[in-house]
């Protein structure tokens, strides 16, 4: 398989991934410079960029680069007895954030037009991945809207409405049995405090918000992301942190799960765990 | 009336009679601004809308009302709370709406006005026995009376509002033409805030000294392109208090002339693209020549509004963002003394 098709491929259909490519090498080593590998959210590698103990490296970086949305270069150093250094571009891709904008409205649809012009993906109805979800229904089924919103897992939930009419909606949710943590997540009225009047201008308002909060915390990764790439454990053997997704090289033992950075690490445990279960640290 | 003065003219020159809804305030808030309107022709057919289509079927009974003969007159629908809800507006808010039969000379020589970029108001007397005669004042002719001047003065702002006059009830929409945007340095931040600039209803120049950059291709969705340097533009090129300045440039050579140029003029907003770092370099040099520390607090730098923006669309979203609040700041604080006289 051509990892860059597959890139593409990944790429066209919005799923996020990290591309890594081999930049230099000092031998022995199994890679060249120029080699690609693809690490998917939930961990798994493909393609070559060097043997067991250097993928378990770059799996953790590319699960750290999709969380933190940066780009970094690694380094691994004679990682395992055959291997020499390789240095590595691990790069995220993640896929522009999905807007959605619910109800048919000149706000509505004023919000659509310019969120197109930065790059985001735009949908008019409610979706269950987007990213961000604004209600501009106009009193026409904001409750609904946006009790459907605060059930999935968008990061941002704005509601378009006067203060009074706001606090209408927000008071017919509490009756509908919504908490208060979850009410607090809904922006209202949503956009900065620009003291806006028109159309045009609330939708400024609005995506200066949505630029801030894309901006805020951990960039752009959904919420798949944050959580898988978040696992990590340490090497018994080694002390190297490994990613627990994707991870191919671990053991059980007393009902743990112990995860290892490779093969050779993980039958020196097996041989006698003891010695580094039990160890003082 | 902007958005429907094409089938308002297609209408009166076909000769069909026209009544006309206008929102002439709101209080609170309103799905729609002052001098939106819904049209009704004699054959039945509708154009615009008053609010987000709450009370429109209320109000095309009014102008059908208007259209077989009835006075001109002023409407108001809104809700005290949920158990008033009959025709009114869910967003809380009361809206103002005057429904008068439409003299048909007036759609064509709006549309020709605007057209030409030549600023007129259209004035609709809403109470008082001249209630309903509306009539068009330019901003280049010498009205007798009070309420024309009274309605060039808010033409000159730009502002649509309803005032009193002597006894009766004035509403003025102006139609001024589009506020000016001038973007300097050519690079890929102009052309992501021409864009927005453009969106926001701004005539859009992008100016800079070197002609390689400033290209059609480049910036395909501006009004004009300049190749000059960019203060001498500036100092020939017509500024009032709508007009927003943006100093991409960030190089000091242009930037440090052009922004004295800039200060010089009743710009409603100024702001300079740079690092924090270029920024302080570039308040010194403007105060070693001589400008004072209130003159530098115009200008708004770095430009935008905090908001992490990274790429050049974003930035282009946080310099449009402080331009509003910049703007809006300055039209309460003179709020009152146009409008409430």
């Amino acid at each position: 398989m051509n990892v860059l098709v597959e890139a593409g491929r990944l790429a066209a259909e919005g799923t996020p991934f990290a591309l890594v490519t081999v930049v230099d090498v000092e031998r022995p080593a199994s890679a060249r410079r120029g080699d690609h590998a693809i690490v998917t959210p939930e961990g798994a590698l493909s393609g070559w960029v060097g043997g067991a103990c250097t993928e378990s490296t770059v799996v953790r970086e590319a699960l750290a680069a999709l969380t933190d949305g940066e780009a970094r270069v690694v380094r691994v150093e004679g990682g395992c007895a055959s291997e020499g250094t390789i240095e590595l571009l691990v790069e995220p891709q993640l896929p522009a954030p999905l807007l959605a904008v619910i109800g048919d409205s000149p706000a509505a649809r004023t919000l659509a037009e310019l969120a197109g012009t930065l790059g985001w993906r735009v949908e008019a109805r409610h979706a269950e991945h987007a990213d961000a979800v604004v209600v501009a229904s106009m009193g026409r089924g904001d409750e609904d809207a946006l009790e459907a919103a605060l059930a999935g897992d968008a990061g941002y939930i704005g509601l378009v409405a006067s203060a009074k009419r706001g606090s209408a909606v927000l008071a017919e949710l509490r009756a509908r049995g919504l908490d208060e943590e979850a009410l607090a997540h809904v922006r209202c009225p949503a956009g900065l405090d620009l003291g806006p009047s028109s159309q045009e201008e609330i939708a400024v308002a609005i995506l200066a918000e949505l630029v801030a909060w894309r901006h805020r915390g951990p960039r752009s990764a959904t919420a798949l992301v944050e959580e898988v790439a978040s696992a990590e454990a340490v090497d018994p053997v080694c002390g190297m942190t490994v990613a627990i997704a994707g991870a191919t090289e671990k053991a059980v033992r007393d009902g743990t799960t112990y995860y290892f950075c490779g093969p050779g690490c993980r039958s020196r445990f097996e041989r006698d765990p003891a010695a580094y279960v039990e160890a003082p640290l | 009336m902007r958005d429907v003065l094409d089938a308002l003219v297609r209408w009166t020159s076909a000769g069909r009679r026209v009544a006309t809804a206008t929102v002439i305030s709101i209080e609170r808030s309103a799905p729609r601004d002052p001098g939106a309107v819904l049209a009704v022709s004699e054959g039945g057919e509708v154009v615009g809308s008053v609010t987000g289509g709450c009370v429109e079927p209320a109000v095309f009974e009014e102008a059908c009302e208007v259209l077989s003969g009835g006075a001109a007159r002023l409407r108001t629908y809104g809700i005290a709370d949920e158990e008033a809800f009959e025709v009114g507006l869910p967003c809380g808010g009361t809206v103002h709406i005057f429904v008068n039969a439409l003299d048909p000379s007036v759609p064509e020589r709006l549309a020709r006005a605007v057209a030409e970029e030549r600023p007129v108001a259209r004035v609709v007397p809403v109470s008082g026995p001249s209630a309903g005669a509306e009539r068009l004042v330019f901003a280049d002719e010498s009205p007798d009376d009070e309420a024309g001047r009274i309605a060039q003065e808010l033409l000159a702002a730009g502002e649509t509002a309803l005032v009193d006059v002597d006894d009766e009830q004035l509403f003025v929409d102006s139609f001024a033409p589009r506020p000016s945007m001038y973007v300097f340095g050519a690079v890929d931040h102009a052309a992501a805030v021409a864009a927005i600039g453009r969106f926001l209803g701004y005539r859009v120049t992008v100016c800079d000294a070197r002609s390689k950059f400033v290209t059609a291709e480049r910036f395909p969705a501006v009004d004009e392109l300049v190749v000059e340097w960019p203060d001498r533009f500036l100092q020939r090129a017509p500024v009032d208090e709508r007009t927003a300045i943006c100093v991409l440039t960030h190089d000091h050579k242009f930037d440090v002339p052009l922004l004295k140029v800039a200060l010089a003029t009743d710009a409603g907003y100024i702001g300079a693209m740079g690092s924090r770092r270029t920024t302080e370099e570039r308040a010194e040099r403007l105060r070693a020549d001589g400008v004072g520390d209130d003159e530098l607090a115009r200008i708004h730098a770095p430009i935008g509004l905090r908001i992490g923006a990274r790429t050049p669309q974003e930035v282009a979203v946080s310099i449009a963002a402080e331009l509003i609040e910049t703007l809006r700041e300055r039209m309460d604080s003179r709020a009152g003394t146009a409008v409430a006289r």
